[in-house]
């Protein structure tokens, strides 16, 4: 074999086939361990489906019913769909019959304890400060507040030179935030309690991107700052320098969120895009080390499981997923027929036991994450959520909204 | 000349896109049912110490509403 360049039989062709077929393994790797009794394979819910079978909203039963019809269908010869059109895994939900002896949960009474008001647009970003008091978010308007949501008080407020300032973060001191946005840059804002001071004067530019970006978080410390962008890239940085310390490339489209695994050990990161993947990162190597692509539309949202074992995608195809790390596949989906606009943003209870999802219906909608139900549904909001995150302590959980204000719920 | 760069770039992208694929196909992966029920057990022993599933009183968590009291 030629060893330089290009070898004699490897064409274009002869690799993109070879992917292909590479793709056809891992499916099959993966089905391979999935040693819960469903079928696989199953067409979308939308073909040739009952419409008469009773439950039909009843996220569980309707999947049992699916999947019995289409176990019937299949052991009639080709494990392949028929037609050759795309598939649509319905998922097998491998959670929910696992959690079947599960205590269901009880009614829930989750309220709006405080509203934060003073943007002047549309809130785009949240994060809260490891104190579980503070938190800081960003807003169209180029504005980021860090406010106080016990007393609702504003303690510091600094004005972006751009606007859509799409992603904001507190550092794990509580002595800085970062945020970033149509200005391609992430920068770091140290927060100081004198009066006297300028916010705006200390910025310090950490990042550069070359297109928007879309989310920021800090690592474990104050001093790396990791960043996603429209740019399709993710990157870590060191925040003294500015220097580039990784970067991340293998998404397809712009990258729209990301989340730090939570061990301490980890090094691991997982982010969600335009082009329907989620991504698991090694930090050091800069390589992909797992890859996930069953959503039917952008991403937008990608939260860890509080063990680290999992993770959580919320996506413009108004269903949520759980992937498993280990297991290298999506394990449960959470979604209703009755839901048909996108997910903007999740979390997690602290237990893993409940997550949170915010819809651009203007709606929060509360999953058990085992059973796969909708627990509660939450009005307020005015305009769609954008953003979503769980207080550090679990307490309670924020959503930054269109309608510009925050909500506090617990 | 020009076309065999693209070419090129075609095939070496292509050359790390099978890469990357064949890197993911090797990787050690679990039983679904085992991992399923790791997700489980990690919920059933943290749920103790979960505010929403467990319920802080009012009096301690910072965002409901205290009881009032009188002065007598």
């Amino acid at each position: 074999m030629a060893a330089d360049g290009l070898h004699e039989n490897e064409t274009l062709a002869s690799l993109k086939s070879e992917a292909e077929s590479l793709k056809g393994k891992l499916e099959e790797e993966r089905a391979k361990l999935h040693d819960v009794e469903f079928a696989q394979l199953c067409p979308t819910l939308c073909d040739r489906l009952d419409c008469s079978l009773p439950g039909a909203f009843v996220h569980g039963i309707l999947q049992r019913r699916i999947l019995e019809w289409v176990a019937v269908s299949s052991s009639r010869g080709s494990s392949r769909p028929r037609d050759g059109t795309s598939i649509s895994r319905v998922s097998c939900s491998a959670v929910h019959q696992v959690a079947e002896r599960v205590e269901a949960l009880g009614q829930f009474v989750m309220k709006t304890r405080r509203t934060l008001k003073g943007h002047g647009n549309k809130v785009l970003c949240m994060d809260w400060c490891k104190d579980k008091r503070r938190l800081v978010s960003s807003s169209q308007d180029g504005k980021v507040i860090v406010w106080d949501s016990f007393t609702t008080n504003k303690e510091h407020a600094v004005t972006m030179p751009c606007t859509w300032v799409m992603a904001c973060a507190y550092a794990p001191s509580g002595c800085a935030i970062a945020c970033g946005g149509l200005d391609n840059k992430c920068s770091v804002y140290p927060l100081t309690f004198d009066k006297n001071e300028n916010m705006a004067a200390k910025k310090k530019s950490v990042a550069m991107h070359t297109n928007y970006l879309s989310a920021c978080s800090f690592t474990n410390s104050d001093m790396q700052i990791l960043t996603a962008s429209g740019d399709g890239t993710c990157a870590l940085w060191d925040v003294e320098s500015g220097q580039l310390l990784q970067s991340f490339h293998g998404h397809g489209a712009d990258v729209l969120c990301l989340d730090l695994a939570p061990s301490e050990t980890g090094n691991t990161f997982v982010s969600g895009g335009c082009d329907k993947k989620a991504m698991v990162w090694d930090m050091r190597s800069g390589q992909c080390v797992q890859a996930f692509e069953t959503h039917e539309s952008d991403i937008n949202s990608v939260r860890y499981y509080p063990s680290g074992d999992a993770f959580a995608s919320g996506s413009d195809d108004a269903t949520c997923r759980l992937y498993d790390l280990r297991a290298d596949r999506e394990v449960a989906i959470y979604s209703k027929e009755s839901i048909i606009f996108g997910a903007s943003s999740v979390d997690f209870s602290l237990s893993g036991r409940l997550l949170f999802a915010g819809y651009n219906d203007y709606t929060i909608n509360v999953w058990d994450v085992l059973k796969g139900s909708r627990v509660s549904i939450l009005f307020g909001h005015e305009n769609r959520v954008s953003t979503l995150r769980v207080s550090p302590d679990g307490t309670a959980f924020c959503s930054g909204s269109w309608d510009h204000t925050l909500r506090v719920w617990a | 000349m020009s076309s065999k760069v693209t070419i090129g770039s075609d095939i070496g992208q292509a050359r790390r896109a099978v890469e990357q694929l064949r890197m993911e196909a090797g990787i050690d992966r679990m039983k679904v049912s085992k991992a399923a029920a790791d997700l489980l057990q990690f919920c059933t022993e943290q749920a103790k110490s979960d505010p929403f599933l467990v319920g802080i009183p009012a009096a301690i968590n910072p965002f409901k509403e205290k009881k009032p009291c009188a002065i007598l």
